[in-house]
């Protein structure tokens, strides 16, 4: 009897995978914001195509991994995850060009989004500015120099080197020591100088917005996407605006090579492109835009990275020098800061 | 007997092939990569690399030091502990018993989780060091050796002590007041009644904490976090962030080594002295 | 010992033993919006929340049937190979002991890399049909270990009694073993289903997206935010874990046969 049972349901449960495979779209995001995203994106666009979305989140290189991993039998169909991530798995050949002409809202698109990658591998849907997020009643922070200064010691975290915000950390503080431009291996020298003092290299950023909330840490560097996390929080958080200037990124939407299932790939990335979501999201406190029609109110555009005055001010990290050099960084990472 | 050896080996194969097809034949392989260059050849490069590496060796170490010190501490902790289980009225020792497994029916996500709120800088644990005056400040815990050592003594502590507690009960009763008329001292009694008589589950408890200890990821991975690397969170990091397989296939072949080889040794000390 | 000093040490080693989860219990009963201990006022607002999370609904449905069926069908090949394994003089009876034990051996997260690389991967297998066929090897030792037992205390001569008798083989398994057996195979089902339930270095990676068990999911949420959600979580599962095998010891006296 339940030989039969187990049999029967084992077999139903199979089908049952097998079949659902035809109206499904597999996206790969971000961690942050998945209960905003649900409503702002992922709900009304399954009630317009009449598909499924599957959804897994992570950070963008252990999502880049594993679609490296998968490539001969691709599990994500698009994905989103930083530039210079993308910019590694085009140079894999694990993703195909995108056809823009199959993008509506293409020509609204910052031109620094339009193909930031080259070959049109990836297009960009969003910018961030990337700072120092603190807490005002106990410091104040005026150079990204201070993060490894007497005050914040034993208080504060730092992006680990493989995340996307890690490399932005070491670029602000080489510019704030003066070192020769690109060249980290000093900056990675005098944090491991100061591992002690750092409570944790965090790998995503909801993880840091909890260490915050939970008094664990008073001050990081963090990109601007997860403000919403800190604004809302009982706690006093401020956003700091550094002497040497904020970091800046942009994160991009890439379509894994013979996923099989472009069209659907295609009406999302060209939904989530469009004013009308990219606004939603906006307002919503959750992705800055990079749709130049996006018109968002004062109060809105303050706690994004948003117009093209702020978003020219930033420092920005060429993904072709990251690439370069992440293995470097990595291992000297390794032998110097957690030993 | 009157059966017969095919229907016998009828009987027993489905589970022996079972496992043998699509347990030991995956994990074999992933070993047996650990032991080859690029090129397909056989060579032992990829320990000489894992090992050149002072990170992997510093993980290396911690996972042993973490591994030794937490069957040590369960050891003192489960003796006395045991000790007290076995001398207790039967009836109350029924339900002290059933206590001490309970924690062993309750996932340990759940009971790792909890140490995040316990250790944190705003948790009890710092609430009275800095109620007492101990410490003006809060002192760091999380992300500490201190927290993950805290974390896997209280996952595998009941291991141990349920084997103390059945090597016990195993002791004539009269053994111990015996001792004790005689003269003997608390630490004599130990030393030379009690720890002969129990060694067998000294072994066994000693093996499940420290193969425990050395093979738990949630643990590392939540109260020790980037900076507090152990083999198992090391491991998976190679595979979901760098891709590194072969790096992936070494650790492996160390943590199976290393369990085998706590097995035998206590085996040995166990039967050193008899 | 004086009995205050007895009871001092249990009482220390079953307060950290057990305390924590009495705080995650707690935890998970805060009103406040997140984790802290003790709580920000007391509301049940998070227990509920636990069910009206989509991915947790579609993680616990594929825990409990990795939980059943995997041990189901372990059970279904452990008890043919423990009685063998017993009644029979098996030449190589050691080995086979050994591989089907081998499962309890390798640590969980090895195995897990182990059945993604060189299961899933080059044989295009589903990764719940991977999860599935991982706790039934997981499971598989505890069937056979806790089955032997319980057959240990069976005396064979009632089964050839029942044959001299006329019973065919299967008659004399079915009709006399097997009833006299039950107690231990129930113990073994509840023992799988727990450790399957609550598995976690196996599962790590073996997960795709929308398909991850319970614990997993737990992980991963809580990467996405740390509300008191999971600590509810937690308590919940503990309590189904704790239930089921209370009931068990009430029914069977479940703690003889393991």
């Amino acid at each position: 009897m339940t030989k039969t049972i187990s049999i029967l349901a084992l077999g139903a449960v199979l089908t049952a995978t097998g079949a659902a495979a035809q109206d499904k779209l597999t996206i790969s995001v971000y961690s942050f914001a998945q209960d905003a995203y649900k409503q702002a994106l992922y709900d009304p666009f399954e009630e317009i195509c009449g598909c499924e979305l599957v959804i897994e989140t992570g950070n963008s290189v252990e999502r880049m991994a594993k679609i490296e991993a998968n490539a001969a039998n691709p599990v994500i169909d698009m994905a989103v995850i930083s530039s210079h991530d993308a910019l590694s798995l085009a140079q894999k050949g694990v993703l195909q060009p995108l056809d823009t002409s199959r993008l509506k809202s293409f020509d609204k698109l910052y031109p620094a989004a339009q193909d930031p990658i080259g070959d049109s591998m990836a297009v960009g849907y969003t910018f961030y500015a990337s700072s120092i997020v603190y807490r005002e009643d106990l410091v104040s922070i005026e150079s990204w120099n201070d993060l490894l200064g007497e005050k914040l010691a034993g208080n504060v975290s730092l992006p680990n080197i493989t995340g996307t915000q890690g490399p932005l950390t070491l670029m602000m503080l080489n510019k704030a020591e003066g070192g020769t431009p690109d060249d980290f291996s000093n900056t990675i020298a005098e944090i491991g100088k100061h591992a002690d003092d750092i409570v944790t290299f965090y790998s995503r950023s909801s993880e840091l917005a909890q260490l915050m909330n939970q008094e664990e840490v008073i001050a990081a560097p963090v990109g601007r996407f997860a403000w919403s996390r800190f604004k809302s929080s009982p706690l006093p958080f401020a956003w700091a605006d550094p002497k040497e200037g904020q970091a800046g990124g942009m994160n991009v939407m890439i379509m894994t090579a013979n996923n099989g299932n472009e069209d659907l790939a295609y009406k999302l990335m060209d939904y989530w492109l469009s004013t009308e979501v990219q606004t939603r999201i906006a307002e919503a406190l959750i992705d800055s835009p990079a749709n130049m029609e996006v018109k968002v109110s004062d109060e809105i555009a303050e706690n994004l990275t948003y117009g093209a005055e702020l978003i020219n001010s930033l420092n920005i990290l060429d993904p072709a020098v990251i690439i370069a050099n992440r293995d470097a960084w990595v291992e000297q990472w390794n032998n110097e800061v957690i030993r | 007997m009157f059966l017969s050896r095919a229907e016998g080996f009828a009987l027993a194969l489905p589970a022996a092939l079972f496992t043998f097809l699509v347990f030991l034949v995956p994990v074999g392989i992933l070993l047996s990569a650990a032991f080859q260059s690029e090129t397909g050849a056989w060579s032992l490069q990829a320990y000489l690399d894992f090992f050149s590496q002072p990170l992997n060796q510093s993980v290396f170490f911690r996972t042993l030091k973490l591994g030794v010190l937490v069957a040590g501490t369960s050891a003192v902790i489960g003796y006395a502990a045991a000790f007290c289980i076995v001398n207790l009225p039967a009836t109350s020792r029924g339900r002290i018993f059933g206590l001490v497994v309970l924690p062993l029916m309750i996932s340990p996500v759940a009971r790792t989780y909890a140490w995040i709120v316990i250790l944190g800088r705003t948790g009890i644990v710092n609430d009275v060091i800095v109620g007492l005056g101990l410490s003006e400040l809060p002192i760091r815990l999380l992300f500490t050796e201190t927290a993950v050592f805290i974390g896997l003594l209280q996952l595998f502590l009941p291991l141990m002590i349920i084997s103390l507690v059945s090597a016990m009960e195993n002791i004539p009763r009269d053994v111990v007041p015996a001792a004790r008329v005689l003269g003997a001292s608390w630490f004599q009694v130990f030393f030379r009644v009690i720890l002969p008589l129990t060694k067998e589950g000294l072994v066994i408890g000693g093996t499940l904490v420290f193969t425990g200890a050395l093979t738990a990821y949630i643990t590392p991975a939540i109260l020790g976090g980037s900076k507090v690397l152990m083999l198992e969170t090391l491991l998976y990091q190679k595979v979901n962030v760098s891709n590194d397989f072969a790096s992936a296939s070494v650790i492996a072949m160390i943590l199976i080594v290393m369990c085998f080889s706590a097995n035998l040794v206590l085996k040995r000390i166990a039967t050193a002295r008899r | 010992m004086s009995r205050i000093t007895v009871w001092l040490i249990l009482g220390a080693t079953l307060t950290f033993l057990i305390g924590p989860f009495l705080i995650v219990i707690l935890a998970g009963a805060s009103a406040g919006e997140s984790l802290s201990f003790p709580p920000q006022g007391l509301s049940l607002k998070w227990y509920a929340k636990v069910f009206t999370v989509e991915s947790f609904r579609a993680s616990f449905a594929l825990s409990m049937f990795l939980a059943v069926f995997g041990t189901l069908a372990a059970l279904l090949i452990g008890v043919p190979a423990a009685y063998a394994l017993n009644r029979y003089k098996l030449p190589g009876a050691e080995t086979i002991r050994t591989i089907v034990a081998a499962p309890i051996i390798v640590p969980g997260i090895i195995v897990g890399l182990a059945l993604l690389r060189y299961f899933v991967v080059p044989l295009d297998v589903t990764i719940t049909l991977a999860l599935f066929v991982t706790h039934t090897a997981l499971v598989l030792p505890y069937a056979v270990r806790v089955v032997s037992s319980s057959l240990n205390n069976l005396r064979a001569d009632m089964e050839e009694a029942a044959v001299i008798l006329g019973c065919t083989r299967f008659q004399a398994f079915s009709k006399v073993v097997f009833p006299n057996i039950r107690g231990g195979i129930l113990a073994a089902f509840i023992l799988g289903f727990v450790t399957s339930f609550n598995e976690v270095p196996a599962s790590l990676f073996l997960s795709g997206p929308g398909v991850r068990t319970l614990p997993i999911d737990m992980l991963s949420y809580m990467e996405i935010t740390f509300d008191p959600s999971v600590a509810a979580l937690s308590a919940l599962m503990a309590f189904m874990s704790i239930a089921i095998v209370f009931a068990a010891e009430r029914l069977l006296g479940f703690s003889r046969y393991v």
